[in-house]
């Protein structure tokens, strides 16, 4: 705190003072604030990005990697290139350490980080800041199921490698039906409390269209299987649009789809235990179950990174900062109230952390104050529901907001916050793909505002009914198609990459 | 084999699905394209609004 008022006045009094900003992630919203940093701040002041992998990747496209429709290197670029090419300093390394005071050797606050890549792999070095941007992600918790995961009995789509290695998985089957077996999949959650139900249901829809595309459906029996409520929950307590003159729950619009591609579902079904070919489960009933699978395409739960933090005198002071699932505390609500009692303007909208006001997390990493869907619990005391998404359009606003928030306080000396995006006040649409090819391609396109239901300001239906649609068609596949390729143009920094929104 | 192949009493038995014309507008590449315009314009009105 004090050395941010120190800062604060260094920069009210001369603003051609430089300043470091350091930027820990490169994934949609830790590259997205980097952007904007360097764009805005220009060579006056440095901008550094930590991230372990040396690869940006378009997570969104990572579901026509997992069916074969796109290569590894349509989603991918090296970041060291772009960021060269920005004046962008790049440390391929993982942050391990937050010493926001300094500490007996460095005065000034640091990050400790240790090397990734292949001439330093191991190395420690620590980076000095004056402001830090939190933008890690998420820690893909495959261990809190035992047997869940890539190198165990389950495939992913998280992340470009696990898609590519679904696809390989995936194609076996295919193989194996065409010589006449008949095999069972078994797409959705791998976990109680798992979210992301948007890229697991996308899943299910193209691998249920490629199995269809060859022929095969006969042969195969698709079962999505999820800790939600309802199907259509995706962890934002479902919503309501518009559809064929009906104001319709996308639970009927899900299950609608699931239907027509002939998916089975099983819901409010926390999955606990993965063997080899089976899936075991308990439902919000207190019921043990299981599911057998050939193939399983199950999204782990989601951690935060893992950073720890010390102050000046080497006390650890993680908890100021981060909550216990690792995610960073930001200006949120994190009392803890019920859940009928949480309001809109509990979730954030500066992301500003209030143990340290030069560090703000953004994306994934920061902690969302409460749950959106309706947390349920089995007679067993099994929390078995999907926790709040982050991910895509909202990673992306806030990396840009906080990125332009820093801006305002090196340049111009702000001492309050000119640009805000509350989750609670922001949009978001999903293109759920469920088919491929310019003509033969389909999506379920769906759009809510807000993200966080306001039930004070849209009683009837949480949300703004006027923003909401929810229809399938080849428009949708065109939309997804388009975002992709304009995503990858925009992080890639190409002409105009600016104008373009997030 | 039973005589009879029973459609309803299961979850997926219910939804609604499409007929054949909503199958054939949501291929039409006109409609389409109109509807490409709209819902992108429904999504640049969030992304806009989405932020200050």
């Amino acid at each position: 705190m004090k050395y941010y008022r120190k800062l604060q006045l260094q920069l009210l009094i001369n603003h051609i003072s430089m300043a470091k900003v350091v930027v820990l992630g490169a994934g949609i919203s830790g590259h997205t604030a980097a952007a904007f940093l360097k764009k805005k701040l220009g060579k006056k002041h440095d901008v550094v990005v930590v991230s372990p992998a040396s690869y940006y990747q378009w997570i969104p496209s990572n579901i026509w990697v997992g069916v074969g429709k796109m290569t590894i290197d349509q989603v991918r670029f090296k970041l060291k290139p772009i960021y060269d090419r920005w004046k962008i300093d790049f440390r391929q390394a993982k942050a391990t350490t937050i010493y926001p005071e300094g500490n007996a050797e460095l005065t000034r606050p640091f990050v400790e980080i240790e090397y990734t890549d292949d001439d330093k792999r191991g190395q420690t070095d620590k980076i000095d800041y004056d402001y830090l941007v939190n933008a890690t992600g998420p820690k893909l918790n495959f261990g809190a199921t035992e047997g869940l995961g890539p190198g165990k009995f389950t495939e992913s789509v998280c992340s470009y490698d696990h898609a590519a290695a679904a696809w390989e998985s995936l194609k076996k089957c295919m193989d194996r039906m065409q010589k006449g077996e008949k095999l069972k999949f078994l797409i959705g959650t791998g976990h109680a409390t798992a979210t992301c139900q948007g890229a697991a249901f996308e899943y299910a829809l193209n691998v249920a269209h490629q199995i269809r595309e060859r022929g095969l459906s006969d042969k195969a029996e698709i079962t999505w299987i999820s800790n939600e409520y309802e199907i259509g929950d995706f962890g934002m307590g479902g919503a309501f649009v518009k559809r064929g003159g009906y104001i319709t729950p996308t639970k009927v619009f899900s299950e609608s789809i699931f239907a027509e591609y002939g998916i089975k579902w099983i819901k409010r079904a926390g999955v606990n235990k993965i063997e080899n070919g089976v899936a075991h489960y308990e439902t919000l009933d207190g019921e043990l179950k299981s599911e057998a699978f050939d193939f399983a395409m199950l999204i782990p739960p989601f951690a935060g990174a893992g950073l720890k933090a010390f102050d000046k005198a080497g006390n650890d002071i993680s908890g100021a900062l981060f909550l216990p699932s690792g995610f960073m505390k930001v200006d949120a609500d994190y009392s803890g109230k019920p859940f009928e009692d949480w309001d809109v303007e509990d979730w954030p909208s500066t992301y500003q952390s209030p143990a340290y006001k030069n560090i703000f997390a953004t994306g994934i990493a920061f902690a969302p104050p409460h749950q959106i869907s309706k947390p349920m619990k089995s007679p067993n005391g099994t929390l078995i529901t999907p926790a709040p998404p982050r991910t895509g359009m909202p990673s992306g606003v806030i990396g840009k907001i906080v990125a332009l928030n820093i801006v305002d306080q090196v340049k111009h000396g702000a001492t309050d916050f000119k640009h805000k995006a509350s989750m609670g006040k922001m949009g978001a649409a999903c293109v759920v793909s469920a088919g491929y090819g310019m003509l033969k391609g389909n999506a379920a396109t769906m759009t809510v505002y807000p993200i966080v239901p306001n039930w004070q300001k849209y009683p009837q239906w949480g949300r703004d009914i006027s923003y909401t649609v929810g229809e399938a068609g080849l428009a949708g596949h065109w939309i997804k198609l388009f975002l992709h390729y304009m995503f990858i143009h925009k992080a890639k920094g190409y002409p105009f990459w600016w104008l373009l929104p997030e | 084999m039973a005589k009879n192949i029973v459609r309803g009493y299961y979850d997926e038995s219910y939804p609604p699905l499409p007929t054949k014309r909503t199958k054939f507008w949501r291929r039409n590449l006109l409609w389409q394209f109109w509807r490409f315009i709209v819902l992108n314009l429904k999504i640049m009105r969030i992304v806009v609004g989405g932020h200050s």
